[in-house]
């Protein structure tokens, strides 16, 4: 799950061990070359030349309010997934780290079961529960403290219940193993120290735990730029993702020089992000040892 | 009669049906250098952590100056440790590694600099401030470990086999420093260990764990000259044992018989002493001598030799006596006997019958 260091740590040890290998890596280098190089470099092509040569496809975008709103809305529900992502997730992997095996497996197999289910069962799934006459709103009004249900669907309030539940696993896995390999001796040493259970988890345990809430919220914040399914279902027709929107310039509109400048300025931003990342906590800079 | 300064209270640590800890009562004075030792397992760590407020005893209480220190959670005993393993903050300069006892304090900013400063000084680290605990060795990471243990000055420091990972000769000049520090500070210090060399060199005292209780508590010549139990004997030095039956005994010393022929009178005697039970005699392999011919004043037992080993300042001879025991010697470097003696040689082993101790089960 955490492919983002696993990526770092075989670039560097790659880097160590010098040149010679090269020969063997290039069925992988066709393969990506082929299948991923190629396409991209394709769509960026389109962009800049359909219907015409320019950047005109760019000029567009970013010179339309409706273009702009929909970037906002997408960084804006991507931000609010990765921030609850992580808020709700960082307890839960805790948990897992320290509790008995025997209960973090049953944990474990409950979060890999919803992984495994169908992405659109599950969906479908939230959407019987968020609407006005679902099991979320009754039990509210029943209870008193709503008189009106809440508009909890086709709305981005809807797209970040549905998108924080289908990204969790993608925070608690990386951390779970982040948090489990920090020595618990470490955390009595602090408490030895005078530091109360409060000063051991801001001083000690996030700092910690750092490398692995960044690998697994850059992996969240990313998927959740470019999602589709859950933004295409839970959301309204008012508030369009990105996703959305390059779906509807491609397959309603055939217009692929818009959807290619849209797709492009997105794997952009995401590079841009991964960057900042790695120069953040890219190759051990916490000097944890391994 | 004063109240001492810790004092550890019948403390039983029970882990559903085994116990690990049975009953330990110790008094420490202020400055005391009192050592645990014991095997693995036999409840030393495990009262150290009780003390430290990290396990809860199953019953018994812990009193600092007379007041009980179990309703204290561990971060308000303060109370200082070094763990067995590495514990400094990865992420923390050993620098802030040391302010971080006195920052959760919220000292001002100018009295923790004094501190760290003074407690770098003090484990020979000045000028390390800012180095990453990743990027030093482990018996740095140590002393790193014992600067912020002791930047807060506590009343107690405890030490859970602190050296046991680092190598023999670095183990060694780290208890030196240990010792230094002990001296220039006053702390009280708590130090758990298995290995019986590390007791002897740093403590005043040393209390002998085995299976949950203490089996004696004493300077390291008291309990090399008078072990209580056969376990303290083992534990500390080397030992021969030899099997007897007491013949008499006023409960202190006893009449021992050993094989047919030979009674040793006056052996002190410890444990359930009745005439008829069996008695293991404990001799020191360095108070024992050889000779050709038996020696009338004390204890001599026919034997053959084994083997010789030269090792320097003395030398090791494995002997047989006629009942098949063995009885390792050390002859000193120029004992007369030391050069002639060849394997299957009969000797007569010997010793003072005041260095004997004997024990009954």
């Amino acid at each position: 799950m955490s492919a983002v260091t696993e990526t770092t740590a075989a670039g560097n040890s790659e880097r160590a061990r010098g040149t010679s290998g090269w020969a063997y890596a290039l069925p992988a280098l066709l393969l990506l070359l082929i299948f991923f190089v190629v396409p991209v470099v394709g769509l960026l092509l389109r962009s800049v030349l359909e219907p015409e040569p320019g950047l005109g496809n760019y000029a567009t975008l970013f010179g339309s309010s409706t273009y702009l709103r929909i970037f906002l809305n997408t960084f804006m529900v991507s931000a609010v997934v990765t921030a609850l992502s992580v808020v709700i997730g960082f307890p839960v992997a805790w948990m897992l780290a320290i509790m008995p095996s025997r209960w973090a497996s049953v944990v474990f197999a409950i979060l890999l079961l919803s992984m495994w289910t169908n992405l659109l069962a599950r969906t479908y799934a939230w959407m019987v529960l968020l609407q006005r006459t679902g099991v979320i709103n009754k039990t509210l009004m029943n209870l008193g403290l709503i008189d009106q249900p809440l508009a909890l669907v086709n709305n981005l309030v809807g797209v970040t219940i549905g998108m924080t539940y289908i990204m969790l696993p993608f925070v608690i896995l990386p951390l779970r193993g982040v948090i489990k390999a920090i020595d618990p001796a470490i955390l009595q040493a602090a408490s030895l120290c005078g530091a109360t259970r409060w000063q051991c988890l801001t001083r000690v345990l996030i700092p910690l735990a750092l490398p692995g809430v960044a690998a697994g919220a850059l992996m969240v914040f990313v998927m959740s730029l470019g999602y589709f399914v859950t933004p295409a279902l839970l959301g309204g027709t008012a508030n369009m993702m990105l996703a959305e929107m390059i779906a509807q310039f491609v397959q309603s509109l055939v217009n692929w020089g818009m959807g290619g400048a849209a797709a492009f300025v997105l794997l952009v931003v995401t590079l841009c992000i991964y960057g900042i990342q790695l120069r953040l906590f890219g190759a051990g800079r916490l000097g944890q040892g391994a | 009669m004063t109240t001492p300064f810790l004092q550890i209270r019948n403390i039983r640590k029970a882990y559903g049906d085994v116990t690990a800890v049975n009953d330990v009562t110790l008094d420490i004075a202020q400055g005391e250098f009192m050592t645990f030792l014991g095997p693995s397992g036999s409840g030393k760590s495990t009262t150290l952590y009780i003390l430290a407020g990290l396990q809860n005893p199953t019953s018994g209480d812990i009193l600092l100056d007379g007041r009980t220190l179990l309703d204290t959670p561990p971060h308000k005993r303060n109370i200082g440790m070094v763990f067995q393993r590495y514990t400094l903050f990865p992420h923390l300069s050993v620098g802030e590694n040391i302010a971080f006892p006195l920052r959760v304090r919220r000292k001002p900013k100018a009295e923790v600099d004094a501190a760290v400063r003074r407690a770098l000084k003090l484990v020979r680290l000045e000028g390390f401030e800012d180095r990453m605990p990743a990027k030093m060795s482990g018996g740095q990471q140590q002393r790193v470990a014992l600067a912020r243990a002791l930047a807060y000055d506590p009343p107690v420091l405890l030490m859970d086999e602190p050296l046991s990972a680092l190598d023999k000769k670095l183990r060694e000049e780290i208890q030196y420093e240990i010792r230094r520090i002990h001296q220039e500070t006053g702390v009280t210090i708590l130090y758990v260990t298995h290995d019986q060399e590390e007791a002897l060199r740093l403590s005043d005292r040393i209390a002998v764990f085995s299976k949950g209780v203490i089996d004696q508590v004493g300077t390291g010549t008291e309990l090399y000259a008078n072990p209580a139990t056969r376990f303290v004997a083992e534990f500390i030095g080397d030992s021969d044992f030899l099997k007897g039956r007491i013949e008499a005994t006023d409960g202190k010393s006893a009449d021992i018989r050993i094989g047919e022929h030979l009674i040793l009178p006056a052996v002190s005697v410890h444990g359930s002493a009745r005439p008829g039970n069996e008695a293991a005699v404990m001799l020191r392999p360095e108070r024992l001598t050889l000779s050709s011919t038996p020696v009338s004043t004390a204890g001599s037992l026919a034997a053959t030799v084994k083997d010789v080993t030269f090792l320097g300042n003395n030398t090791h001879v494995l002997t047989e006596t006629a009942t098949q025991e063995v009885l390792s010697v050390r002859l000193p470097f120029g004992h007369e006997a030391a050069g002639s003696l060849r394997p299957g040689q009969p000797v007569w082993v010997s010793w003072d019958s005041s260095s004997a101790h004997a024990f009954c089960t």
